[in-house]
């Protein structure tokens, strides 16, 4: 399937992609705007902003932006991630134009009130008590893990935002934001399903050619000094009745072949019940029920742009010690590190990979596939490299296997968070 | 630029995915759909063999069984089951559910044929090891103990338990002591008894490659037909209660409201769903425009019908802002209030009818496993298959004053189930206004969980 790629002379990033397979089309705008780089006093803002590109803009007023997409049939949401904030809909095919005029207007400019940026502060509030506060093993690991394994303040701030934080936004802020970082030629535009690209590209240019572009600051360093000692946290969780136990590591740099290998060392290691943590921690040791992990766990390995953890976790009970766990985990790093890894276990990583790509790429209804695009597009000027990742994984040899386990997955390398449970054994 | 929203062309046709039908002599059921071009396909057999049929000091044998289940077979052990399913880009995924357990994968399309035959080793010739049987018990103690940390599965236990009274589907939660005292003929007479193939529906989804057909009969031919399904009547509660759950300390307060409604099977349910959309069901739905979007009490109200087969409850839920708990009920009952005492404004209507309409594809294209949830839905509630191919034309049928209509004979107040979690001492005088629907008896029922 052939992808078109092109720019705006504005600098708006064009991705195409037709699949007839359902009459439906999943449109989606990416801004290379994430929650690394926000105001330092202001953690949070990346995502309560996020929020406030659904209040209204010049042509949608509050609330219509919603109604609009949902009663023209489809669906629709945001996310704020480390490098990206993203917003998509997926709709019945014949409302193209439709998805694709209301997301010029919000990109052309917001027209908010304090009352509205009041009310979303009060939305944010109670979906970080939700997903955080008010919830045992809240940020366990996915917010945790960052601020424990990273130094640098961009990879390592609290990013949901601390409640006061997200309390002191102002109106200003968000509009100097809103200048600052969500322009065309900061964004990324992916149409994948059921239409015609040239019929496409007519109404892109239709509603995008017209919107100025900005002078984007430059972006800051966000890398992260090389680990050397291995560190270990551990958080109380008044929340929590049993100890839980995350480990990190540092991942090599975006598509080097070290990357590749990780990926799967990822799958080698931790996805499904042929995974060799799974093997040593549940059935051989019964340390818990279950191992899982992720590269970047608030999306996938391709959607990202900068440094990067390699994380697993698992609850336990209180009757075994983190030293126990970490015992079990390292016999089995130690022999990735030691002996080549045999070639059966090799090629099941890579026929594991490949199915999963597939599932990432047609998840909900070709989002997937707009995701990986819009980043590629972003991060590397490339959304071509798709067609390349499975043989990427192919070229992966057991030396090189070897050589990435011993340079990544050394201790050294390595963040463990312990989780504390405070609350009481038997307070059911 | 225009100022109004370009509207499109006309819709193109919509074809739900051809489904094949056939059952084996042995009474097992199969369904088979083509679909897409990702080389993948979804297998995945549903049993009638969910939570329901466990007595009341068993509740959760059918997760203990699902656990045995992975432990292999008799000519196979874990691992190979495991390593089998890897090697053709899946796994084995077995889940006990409130009415069926699932037992299935999705892996790459190739592989079709020989995942039919694993899958059927699996549920034909489970070896329920006994060695297996204390580790595993010690991860459903853990698995009790988190899932009891949780606010919303407190809420959502004293919810069923005060709906379905004396019946499996209100036992959340076993003890621990039920755990400890599972022996491997507790599993082994479960798997016996609910195993079969008068109790399965196979679904294969996606892109079908190889003689599936042939793999099915080979595979499944041979297994026991014993017997049907039992059904067991179930009486859920119509009368008013608010219940109230402490969480000393809680940030937020967790609210459930529900009540049965009319089952899958009533000429009102379609319409019960559109009236759902338009009061909680959807993002512009009226509760959330109301206690989100304008009052900014919560970040995730949702409103549901729930179902089990030939049974459904609707159920509104939101997790608010402790100092909002009385405020958000009020809202939430002024809107079921509105919606039922005047129609709906007609384009507010066919807002919603659109909105389904559009839903409706995309469950019925959006994956393999989403294909097979909507034929396993119709399926299991014993409904003809033209529920679905008449699904968008019975929204848009719907009228304003049916919409009201649905709300008056269904969402009636004082029958409803209303639970609170959170901080009883701060949100006590928040609630108790809420104890009874109006001009009737307060009763309030008031504890602390365990």
């Amino acid at each position: 399937m052939p992808i078109t790629y092109y720019k705006l002379p504005n600098g708006l990033r064009v991705i195409l992609f037709p699949d007839s397979t359902a009459p439906t089309v999943v449109t989606a705008v990416y801004y290379r705007i994430g929650f690394r780089v926000e105001p330092r006093d202001r953690t949070g803002f990346a995502h309560l902003f996020e929020h406030m590109m659904f209040q209204g803009s010049q042509n949608l007023g509050k609330m219509e932006f919603i109604r609009l997409v949902q009663q023209n049939g489809g669906v629709l949401n945001g996310s704020t991630r480390f490098d990206f904030t993203n917003y998509f809909e997926l709709l019945p095919s014949n409302k193209l134009e439709t998805a694709l005029w209301a997301e010029a207007d919000r990109m052309r400019g917001l027209a908010i009130t304090q009352e509205n940026l009041e009310n979303q502060q009060a939305v944010v509030v109670n979906e970080v008590e939700t997903a955080v506060h008010n919830q045992p093993y809240g940020g366990f690991p996915w917010l945790w893990m960052p601020q424990y394994a990273n130094t640098n303040w961009y990879n390592a701030h609290n990013f949901y935002g601390e409640l006061k934080d997200i309390e002191a936004a102002t109106l200003d802020e968000v509009q100097a934001f809103f200048n600052t970082y969500y322009a065309p030629n900061n964004a990324a535009l992916a149409i994948v399903g059921d239409f015609d690209p040239g019929e496409a590209q007519a109404m892109i240019a239709k509603y995008f050619d017209g919107i100025a572009p900005a002078n984007l600051p430059p972006r800051p360093d966000l890398a992260e000094p090389r680990q050397e000692v291995e560190r270990t946290a551990t958080r109380p969780d008044p929340l929590a009745n049993r100890p839980a136990l995350a480990f990190s590591y540092h991942m090599p740099t975006r598509n080097s072949p070290e990357y590749f290998a990780m990926g799967l060392l990822d799958q080698i290691l931790v996805q499904g019940d042929d995974s060799l943590l799974y093997r040593e921690l549940v059935k051989k040791n019964g340390f818990t029920g279950g191992v899982s992990g992720a590269i970047n766990e608030l999306g996938n390995m391709f959607d990202y742009d900068g440094p990067m953890l390699w994380t697993a976790s698992l609850f336990h009970d209180a009757t075994v010690q983190p030293h126990q766990i970490l015992a079990a985990i390292d016999t089995v790093i130690d022999a990735l590190q030691s002996k080549p890894v045999e070639p059966s276990l090799l090629q099941r990583s890579v026929t594991k990979m490949r199915s999963s790509l597939y599932d990432t790429l047609s998840q909900f209804g070709g989002f997937g596939r707009a995701d990986l695009m819009c980043s590629y597009a972003l991060f590397d000027d490339d959304p071509f490299k798709i067609d390349a990742l499975e043989s990427e994984f192919r070229k992966v040899t057991p030396e090189l296997i070897g050589r990435t386990a011993r340079e990544y997955l050394r201790k050294t390398n390595r963040t463990v968070l312990l989780i504390e449970p405070g609350a009481a054994e038997g307070d059911l | 630029m225009t100022s109004t929203p370009p509207q499109g062309p006309p819709p193109k046709p919509f074809h739900l995915p051809a489904t094949t039908d056939f059952a084996l002599p042995n009474g097992m059921r199969v369904t088979t759909v083509p679909y897409g071009i990702v080389p993948k396909v979804a297998v995945r057999a549903f049993v009638a063999a969910g939570a329901v049929y466990e007595s009341a000091g068993h509740v959760w044998l059918s997760k203990l069984n699902a656990d045995l289940m992975k432990e292999g077979t008799r000519t196979r052990s874990a691992e190979q089951v495991a390593q089998e399913a890897a090697e053709m880009g899946g796994q084995l995924e077995i889940d006990a559910g409130p009415d069926f357990t699932s037992v299935g994968g999705v892996v790459l399309s190739d592989f079709g044929p020989q995942f039919v035959a694993l899958l059927a080793d699996v549920l034909t010739a489970a070896s329920l090891p006994a060695e297996e049987l204390p580790r595993l018990q010690a991860d459903l103690l853990r698995e009790l103990a988190i899932d009891k940390s949780q606010p919303e599965a407190l809420a959502q236990e004293r919810f069923v338990q005060t709906l379905f009274p004396g019946h499996p589907y209100g036992r959340a939660f076993p003890s621990e002591s039920d755990i400890e005292a599972f022996t491997i003929a507790h599993a082994q007479t479960f798997y016996r008894e609910s195993f079969n193939a008068s109790r399965t529906h196979l679904y294969i989804a996606g892109k079908l490659e190889g003689d599936l057909r042939r793999a099915v009969e080979d595979a499944f031919g041979g297994w026991a037909k014993g017997s049907p399904a039992p059904y067991l009547a179930v009486n859920p509660a119509t009368t008013r209660s608010l219940q109230i759950v402490d969480r000393p300390g809680a940030a937020q307060s967790n609210l459930l409201i529900g009540l049965p409604v009319a089952d899958p099977a009533s000429p009102d349910f379609i319409k019960l769903d559109v009236m759902n959309s338009l009061l909680g069901g959807s993002f512009a739905s009226r509760i959330t425009s109301n206690i989100r979007e304008e009052k900014g009490y919560t970040y995730s109200p949702i409103s549901q019908i729930g179902a089990h087969p030939h049974l459904a409850y609707w159920l509104q839920s939101a997790d608010v802002a402790t100092d909002a708990t009385g405020p958000s009920l009020h809202e939430i009952f002024y809107e079921i209030d509105r919606l039922r005492s005047e129609p709906p404004p007609a384009d507010e209507l066919e807002g919603i009818q659109s909105y389904l309409a559009g839903l409706f594809i995309l469950r019925n294209t959006i994956s393999p496993d989403a294909i097979i949830a909507q034929l396993h839905f119709v399926d299991s509630q014993g409904l003809d298959r033209a529920y679905l191919s008449t699904y968008t034309q019975k929204v848009m049928e719907v009228t304003p004053a049916g919409v009201q209509a649905m709300a008056e004979t269904y969402l009636v107040p004082s029958k409803m189930t209303i639970v609170v979690l959170g901080d009883q001492s701060k949100i006590k005088d928040q609630i108790a206004p809420y104890q009874a629907a109006k001009q009737e008896e307060p009763q309030m029922d008031t504890d602390k969980h365990r």
